[in-house]
């Protein structure tokens, strides 16, 4: 599904990532984890077409989208979350939803105006988002601005409202920082159902204990590599990783 | 004693809320709504202005069968008694031009919008985009007024009148055209409106509140950008001729800084982001401006010292700041929900 060949990204004279190859199969759960400023953040935002990689290639899907616009990225299915939560805080929860429907024919200025063109979509859509907001435990909130949720709240929005652009492939950044323990299994526990609906996801976190029961494999970064691949338990007994990443 | 012709005074206001709420609207559009903080509002509005000083030179007395005469030079007197008695004698003609005036008004003030919104793409700081159209717009204004075919550079162009002028009755004419500018007033308040309601308006703040997450969710960012700025600088423009031809008099000077400041100070006082804001603060500044200028004409008859014209600015640059701290959101705060997608949730139960 995703495939990264040599990837590198620089900034300056600071080498954020340097030859990086990992595949991320269709229908699985990856997890990439490193220690802070490992390269982890970079690399998701050269997939994701936010930053453009310096060498290597990205192949999504079939396609080299090495060189994509984020935007383009996006259309072809690959969405992503932010560390922070990324909300449009001042719109309301169901806006937040209802934003990333690609081919909206609202969107165009010149049927905007005529609601009679877009409203029955409108609705259509608002439909899925309420179900996709049910499945969050958000659909009481839809019309609160995305201010007013908690901290795990936003993330779990943040969840569902990546599920309205029809993804393909998921890359999550830290779905569970800041989030209370029961809160954040619940937001693996909903990438797992999703998991089993036919998505993927490559899934950037920190809290191993949790991460470790959900992924098929990990790859760990250390200042801009991967220094190791495998399953969580083979990760456990890596003494490279142990070194780095644990401090033994 | 006051001595103030009521009637006239209240289609003079009339007039002017309707053509400000125009241009309050394109730029709650454009900053309200898409976060493009356009400074250069009066190059928008003057684009109107300048393209009636084309059209009522050269096309109206085309469409009237007569020649062109030069309006600048030494035939100046004679090519305004040609315009004043083809707007008199055939209003037919008269208009159709100031028709196709709003048509090429609109295209070039859209075109001239879109090009502006170029600079945003290349500009990290909105803040930046905001100065270059400050300046922008300034340098177009010396250009004008230094430049005779637009409209007689620094002299002006007088005899731009409104289509009505024809009735002879000035009273009438004037509350025909104040008609007329209420009415295209509320259209652009249902067009914007409606956009705003829309989820066209939707991905409008989106881009506003995080450009970067609404690129990767998808969207174009330039794209809403250039097309917000296509649609509020094509209603500045019309709003424009509208300017124009209500003062029957096109100077390079009215359309300098102090002219964008004003809109803004309707926008932040009504509420940027709510279209009825944007209305409502029109309506405000045009009775706060009017009033002053009322009262400066009566302190001067009476022989007064005082240069009470200027009060207004001082009334103008309190209200800014009152409102910036103690209400940033205005007097009609943006609604929270868009599209009508929130009410069919709520019927759907919930």
């Amino acid at each position: 599904m995703l495939m990264l060949e040599h990837v590198a990204k620089s900034f300056d004279s600071l080498r954020a990532v340097k030859d990086v190859s990992l595949t991320v199969p269709q229908g699985a759960i990856i997890g990439l984890i490193g220690p802070n400023g490992s390269g982890k953040s970079t690399l998701m935002n050269v997939i994701a077409g936010s930053l453009q990689p310096d060498a290597g290639r990205i192949l999504f899907d079939g396609h080299d989208i090495t060189d994509e616009s984020a935007r383009d990225i996006y259309q072809r299915g690959l969405a992503r979350s932010f560390q922070d939560p990324s909300l449009f805080f001042r719109m309301s929860v169901l806006d937040n939803m209802l934003l990333p429907v690609k081919q909206q024919r609202g969107e165009q200025p010149a049927r905007a105006p005529w609601h009679r063109l877009w409203r029955r979509d409108e609705d259509a859509h608002a439909a899925v988002a309420a179900a996709n907001l049910a499945d969050t435990q958000l659909r009481g909130h839809y019309a609160q601005p995305a201010s007013d949720l908690s901290g795990g709240q936003m993330k779990l929005l943040e969840l569902a409202r990546s599920m309205m652009g029809d993804p393909k492939l998921l890359l999550l950044d830290e779905p569970t920082a800041g989030v209370a323990p029961a809160l954040a299994y619940t937001i693996f526990d909903r990438i797992e159902a999703l998991r089993q609906a036919g998505l993927t996801f490559l899934i950037v976190e920190h809290r191993l204990e949790i991460l470790f029961n959900y992924v098929d494999s990990v790859y760990v970064m250390h200042l801009g590599e991967v220094i190791a691949h495998g399953t969580p338990a083979d990760i456990q007994q890596n003494a490279q990783v142990r070194e780095v990443y644990f401090g033994e | 004693m006051l001595n103030i012709d009521l009637v006239a005074t209240l289609i003079a206001l009339l007039t002017f809320f309707g053509i400000s709420a125009m241009i309050a609207l394109s730029l709650n559009l454009e900053y309200g709504l898409a976060g493009v903080p356009n400074f250069g509002q009066a190059l928008f509005v003057s684009v109107g202005a300048y393209t009636a000083g084309v059209t009522y030179t050269r096309l109206m007395p085309l469409l009237a069968g007569r020649d062109v005469i030069d309006p600048c030079g030494a035939s100046l007197g004679q090519a305004l008694g040609l315009r004043s008695e083809i707007i008199r004698t055939v209003p037919a003609v008269g208009f159709t031009n100031f028709a196709v005036t709003l048509v090429i008004a609109a295209l070039i003030g859209g075109v001239v919008g879109y090009l502006a919104s170029y600079p945003a793409l290349r500009l990290k700081e909105e803040w930046y985009l905001a100065l270059v159209l400050l300046v922008g717009s300034e340098i177009v204004r010396i250009i004008v007024r230094s430049y005779d075919p637009i409209i007689c550079a620094h002299n002006g162009l007088s005899g731009l009148a409104q289509p009505f002028a024809f009735l002879g009755n000035s009273r009438l004419s004037s509350m025909a055209f104040a008609g007329l500018v209420l009415t295209a007033a509320g259209l652009v308040y249902l067009y914007t409106q409606r956009l705003a309601r829309s989820p066209y308006g939707r991905l409008l703040k989106a881009v506003r509140e995080n450009d970067m997450v609404a690129a990767s969710l998808g969207k174009s960012v330039p794209r809403a950008r250039a097309q917000v700025m296509f649609i509020g600088s094509a209603i500045a423009a019309i709003a424009g001729v509208f300017f124009v031809t209500n003062l029957g008099f096109a100077s390079a000077n009215d359309y300098a800084v102090a002219f964008t400041l004003d809109i803004w100070v309707m926008i932040v006082l009504g509420g940027l982001g709510n279209m009825r804001g944007a209305v409502l603060g029109a309506l405000i500044v045009t009775v706060l401006d009017r009033v002053t200028q009322v009262m400066a004409i009566q302190l001067d008859m009476m022989g007064s010292q005082f240069e009470f014209n200027y009060v207004r600015f001082i009334v103008f640059g309190v209200i800014l700041l009152l409102m910036l701290r103690y209400r940033p959101q205005g007097l009609l705060p943006e609604p929270l929900e868009t599209t009508r997608a929130h009410a069919h949730l709520a019927e759907a139960g919930d």
